[in-house]
């Protein structure tokens, strides 16, 4: 049986570079970062190495780089350090985050308003194109705005938010809110210093570039947050906890690597994605979402009439094809995903969504080949006509 | 699979029987349960087991599908008065009506769950039987399954007791052996109960209860809906000393009757002829059947009547059942073969 990974959103192929990286820093003795002895200046100096890579990477000084232990605890630490500190001064406080944001975000901002009685949560809505509606924000900001969420790509569908109009539109509200945005499913793909210069905070994750999970990083652009997790003051008292050496490192590595490969890779994946959709739209009642709006190369987000996702994907899995229909619930259900309800995709549509996401390492025989079985599965669980 | 040891050990059995078994758990409730939110430890447990097994396993979400025909329909015939199963709903609807579709166009020969039942092949032909512990027999809850579906159903743990299930999961090394039975129903916390459940869906109705001879008012129920006919838990004893029991329910003028014990048998009920489901022959007018009208309750011998009104005579008085219940059949001669199901009007 074949093996053809299509779900490089979900997790990147782990680069063999990044492991040669880290092996140093798994075994034997790892001196604490924040101790005063050599073993300890060895890992210390391992982690600074790291943030400057990392600070490079998302256009931001190293003393504004936090590691944390993934995107999700990144994005939470974006909005809880936000709202916390803004409730300090404020007797009511908003937290504005797009309908379409991924689970991090959006449960974040709602257990802030669950927890605190001053904090309320606004839904931004998302067009039918799959981009945010700019022309929302006139209601949804004012002065009681902490932090607005916007993903700099969604992770489901692969398109991108125009980030840039965003902070525009917000400076002509004349607010001085902080923009947060999760960059994680961007990172494969675009310079992520230029396309997110205009956040205060950005969330990263060095798995969907290749490195480990449980690595992550936050990195700050003129904006003041506060602990959630404040432990012994590590991290400039933002985030407690013992820095992974292996997991800073790892994800220095991820970073470096993608920065040397995005444009090569985004290149061909770009043929790639233009491939799989021309061979995936021949087939009747196949759509691409977002074909007509700016999406990154490696992901190709159909929706397909007529079948579930669930038999779409217990057959691509029989079939030696790994694919997701977007997020995995923690049940490891799929379900309706809230991406498509924001779209205002209709349910009976929606439930044939399968994203299709692609890395560097995958080929055109590879494509060819996922058209071919992906046809075949559609073919056999439509009911014949 | 749902996580819990009967489903276990059935998946269990066909693997060491050689077929090629694919573990499947259905997300029904997608919202609180006592499994916790999503029955996301349940799922845990079938992942687990099928894993510990050397199965394969998916997950698939039926949580739009179960709302709309079984939790709906569960909260509309509270606000008719009824008293749904819906476990019943949920085995016609899901399991052995959209699982088994599936499980056709994925390309299975057939579809296995660990209920306690047996089906018993009789001159080719598949014949539906209690299972072999008495205590947990579960015939009433497939009592609708028909022929085309029992070709294609096989029921691995039927022939042993739970006893005897425990002591094979525990050999096997599965984690579920010693897990709790699952006793209510799944989408209602058993903290919170029906009440608190019905509330969230609709508005329920206080109701004043009645003496049925005098006419006295003798106490007030703070939801009709969950008063159900032949009931005395919760009605105060009469002024004779005597309990008391539900001999109607009359949602719309708000209004519980109840009377003596002695007056509310009956030895027969009406049926919903539309419901009327035979496993492979139809059941004939004056035929005689064993009767079963509760999940675990006794069973009666009737004579089945379907000129005119469709009406099931007990061969002796019962406390009533009420509407919305399930009768299953069973045959007269041999008791433990299921023949049909119908669902009771009056």
């Amino acid at each position: 049986m074949s093996s053809l990974y299509f779900d490089h959103a979900a997790s990147a192929p782990r680069r063999p570079e990044v492991l040669e990286a880290m092996l140093p820093w798994t075994t034997g003795v790892v001196g604490n970062p924040a101790g005063t002895h050599s073993a300890a200046r060895r890992a210390r100096r391992a982690i600074e190495d790291a943030r400057d890579e990392v600070a490079d990477f998302l256009g931001v000084t190293p003393t504004n780089t936090l590691f944390t232990a993934g995107g999700t605890e990144s994005c939470h630490l974006a909005i809880a350090g936000t709202v916390q500190r803004f409730r300090r001064s404020h007797a009511n406080t908003s937290v504005v985050v797009s309908a379409f944001e991924h689970h991090a975000v959006l449960t974040s901002a709602e257990l802030m308003e669950s927890l605190f009685d001053d904090v309320t949560t606004r839904l931004m809505p998302v067009g039918a194109d799959g981009c945010i509606e700019l022309d929302s924000l006139t209601s949804l900001v004012d002065a009681s705005t902490a932090v607005v969420s916007v993903m700099a790509v969604n992770n489901e569908t692969g398109i991108i938010q125009p980030l840039e109009a965003l902070r525009a539109r917000l400076d002509d509200l004349g607010t001085t809110t902080l923009v947060h945005t999760d960059a994680i499913a961007a990172a494969p793909w675009m310079d992520v210093a230029l396309s997110t210069a205009s956040a205060h905070l950005i969330s990263l994750c060095a798995h969907k570039l290749g490195g480990p999970v449980n690595a992550g990083a936050l990195g700050l652009r003129d904006a003041t947050i506060e602990a959630v997790v404040p432990g012994g003051a590590q991290e400039r008292g933002l985030r407690g906890g013992t820095v992974d050496v292996a997991a800073a490192v790892g994800l220095a590595m991820a970073c470096r690597l993608t920065r040397h490969e995005r444009v090569a890779n985004s290149a061909h994946c770009r043929e790639l994605q233009v491939r799989l959709q021309k061979a995936m739209t021949a087939v009747e009642g196949v759509s691409v979402t977002g074909e007509s709006v700016e999406r990154v190369p490696g992901t190709v987000h159909l929706l397909i009439s007529g079948v579930s996702s669930d038999e779409v994907l217990f057959l691509l899995d029989q079939a030696g094809v790994s694919a997701s229909a977007g997020a995995a619930c923690s049940s490891g259900a799929t379900s309706a995903s809230h991406v498509m309800t924001a779209m205002g995709v209709r349910p009976e549509l929606a439930r044939g969504s399968l994203r299709l996401s692609m890395g560097g390492e995958t080929t055109h025989d590879d494509v060819d080949a996922l058209a071919s079985i992906l046809t075949g599965v559609i073919a056999r669980l439509r009911p014949s006509a | 699979m749902s996580g819990g040891v009967d489903s276990s050990v059935a998946a269990g059995i066909l693997r060491d029987q050689g077929h090629d078994v694919v573990g499947a758990t259905l997300k029904l409730w997608g919202g609180a349960s006592d499994s916790g939110c999503c029955s996301v430890s349940d799922v845990d447990d079938a992942r687990r087991v099928a894993q510990v097994l050397g199965i394969d396993h998916h997950v698939f979400n039926y949580t739009d599908e179960f709302d709309q025909f079984v939790v709906e329909p569960f909260v509309a015939d509270h606000a008719a008065g009824l008293t749904p199963n819906p476990c019943i709903e949920c085995n016609r609807h899901i399991k052995f009506d959209l699982l088994f579709e599936r499980a056709e166009r994925l390309g299975f020969d057939a579809v296995a769950t660990g209920h306690h039942a047996q089906i018993l092949e009789v001159e080719g032909r598949p014949f539906l039987s209690r299972g072999a512990d008495p205590q947990k027999d579960q015939s009433y809850v497939l009592g609708y399954l028909t022929e085309p579906i029992l070709r294609r159903l096989l029921l691995p743990i039927g022939h042993l007791t739970k006893e005897q299930v425990r002591q094979e999961a525990e050999r096997l090394g599965l984690r579920t052996w010693n897990k709790p039975d699952s006793q209510d129903v799944c989408f209602i916390e058993a903290s919170k109960g029906r009440e608190a459940f019905l509330s969230s869906r609709l508005t329920l109705t206080p109701a004043t209860v009645y003496d049925r001879v005098s006419g006295d008012v003798v106490g007030h129920a703070p939801a009709a809906e969950l008063v159900t006919l032949g009931q005395r838990r919760g009605i105060a004893a009469g002024i004779d000393g005597e309990r008391r029991y539900v001999t109607k329910v009359d949602i719309g003028q708000r209004r519980v009757e109840v009377d003596r014990l002695e007056t509310i048998y009956v030895q027969s009920a009406l049926l919903d002829a539309t419901s009327l489901t035979y496993s492979y022959d139809p059941l004939v007018d004056g035929q005689q059947l064993c009767v079963q009208w509760s999940a675990h309750g006794r069973s009666l011998l009737a004579t089945l009547s379907l000129k005119g009104e469709c009406r099931l005579d007990f061969s002796e008085e019962i406390r009533p059942i009420a509407p919305g219940q399930s009768v299953v059949f069973y045959r007269e001669d041999e008791p433990s073969v299921v023949l049909g199901a119908a669902v009771v009007t009056r």
